[in-house]
């Protein structure tokens, strides 16, 4: 038995959002639609399994959550591109005009510098705007958790711009690399 | 008085709108008093906007081909098919001729649908053919008589289907939903009987509810089919099947559903005082 078209039209409507937080979790962008693929399908696999009653993009995030974290376990390093990089190509297909270059950039490396038990509820709750309620539902984990990890993100990220900022603010227009 | 210092963590979850009633009065006025976390907590909001900037252009990009074609890819040959159209052929035949042998003598496809279980295809049909009866909508019309009459009927209705379904049938209540029960009656499904209610709106728009014994015990995922006209929650719960047939809109139709997968949990009574 396979999925109706119904379903199917559903899973269209959330492909941008999923699209934005597969782009937020692994910056390159050919792999962050490989990441939305393997859900999608993954997803279409288990049609009989979403209840109707939940909501679509919850339960696909929570496919895709899954299939990042199959692919860490299976490569050795994280697959984050090196952001300068991903960050060119962001460049090059024009983002947010209004936002400082340089700003953009170390606000990537910072993001790439937190940990992913940190950065994937700072950006489902931040960016997809989720509740703690469906963020919990997503990762798996308990509400306060989800609260504390959001509280630390948020503290080591602005720890992180609060760093860069002053090295640039020194003077010195290239960027030190951290790792 | 002095206020505890409200920490980083409950902070940050007032940030994200996740505190509320007086702990949101607290922490508003802490800030207001606290000018070095109230500059912290704007420096949180002030990156999270940033990281919302960054990422958003991604929402009004095309979505790439491959993505959509994966969502379309299908690992069958077979169409959906329309089971619709099936029903429009069922209407022409009489009652009471089993639903296998209509396929058999039909044009020599395969059977309508593989991707709907067949028992909710014949709930679909059922609503397609009595949904528009005018003097026989049921069988056992729970509306007729005064409230004594009526009452009785609604006795005898959920127990006589009890009866033959071998499951507890109750007459859920959907008035708060704005729908009355019509009444039910009786129906073959593909090795025994099932059953169906109908409900009945202000307006006169009806839903029905098929209901018959399952193959085996479950707690089913609501799913949900529309062909045309008509919309469908199915599920099953214990030892029934449900399916919830209607022309309402999916967000009306699944108000409908969980009500009765919610009553489904409480001791089998007829609605009435």
């Amino acid at each position: 038995m396979q999925a109706d078209d119904v379903f199917r039209q559903q899973l269209l409507g959330v492909i941008p959002r999923l699209r934005r937080y597969a782009r937020s979790l692994v910056f390159d962008n050919p792999a962050a639609d490989d990441l939305v693929q393997t859900a999608l399908e993954r997803a279409l696999a288990h049609w009989h399994q979403f209840d109707q009653r939940r909501d679509l993009l919850v339960w696909v995030l929570s496919i895709a959550h899954n299939a990042h974290l199959d692919q860490r376990r299976r490569d050795a390093r994280l697959s984050v591109v090196d952001p300068e990089r991903a960050s060119a190509d962001q460049d090059a297909q024009g983002g947010d005009p209004g936002v400082d270059v340089g700003l953009r950039i170390d606000l990537v490396h910072a993001l790439a510098r937190l940990s992913p038990e940190q950065r994937e509820p700072l950006l489902l709750v931040s960016v997809e705007q989720l509740t703690y309620a469906e963020c919990a539902d997503v990762l798996r984990i308990p509400v306060g958790t989800v609260m504390s990890r959001v509280s630390r993100a948020r503290a080591s990220l602005r720890q992180f711009l609060d760093g860069s900022e002053r090295s640039t603010l020194g003077g010195s227009r290239g960027l030190r690399r951290v790792i | 008085m002095t206020a505890e210092r409200p920490d980083d963590a409950l902070l940050s979850a007032w940030l994200d709108g996740e505190v509320e009633g007086s702990d949101n009065t607290r922490i508003q006025a802490w800030l207001q008093e606290n000018p070095e976390d109230a500059a912290r907590v704007r420096l949180w909001a002030a990156d999270r906007d940033a990281l919302r900037a960054r990422f958003s252009p991604t929402l009004d990009e095309p979505v790439p081909e491959r993505l959509t074609q994966a969502v379309w890819r299908r690992s069958t040959r077979f169409d959906r098919g329309s089971w619709l159209h099936a029903a429009a052929a069922a209407v022409l035949l009489a009652v009471g001729v089993l639903i296998g042998a209509l396929w058999r003598g039909g044009a020599g496809h395969e059977p309508v649908s593989a991707a709907v279980p067949g028992w909710t295809h014949r709930a679909a049909v059922a609503h397609a053919v009595y949904a528009p009866e005018e003097r026989h909508p049921v069988e056992v019309n729970v509306r007729e008589g005064d409230e004594a009459r009526q009452r009785d009927q609604e006795t005898h209705l959920s127990r006589w289907l009890t009866r033959r379904l071998s499951v507890p049938v109750k007459l859920f209540d959907l008035r708060a939903e704005g729908f009355e029960l019509v009444g039910g009656r009786l129906l073959p499904d593909a090795n025994g009987p099932s059953a169906q209610l109908m409900y009945q709106d202000a307006m006169g728009q009806r839903v029905t509810v098929y209901l018959r014994k399952a193959d085996r015990e479950a707690s089913a995922a609501f799913r949900f089919e529309r062909q045309g006209d008509l919309s469908m929650f199915y599920w099953v719960e214990g030892l029934c099947g449900y399916a919830l047939v209607g022309p309402q809109p999916r967000e009306r139709l699944l108000a409908l559903a969980e009500a009765i997968a919610r009553q489904d949990q409480g001791p089998a009574r007829p609605p009435g005082r």
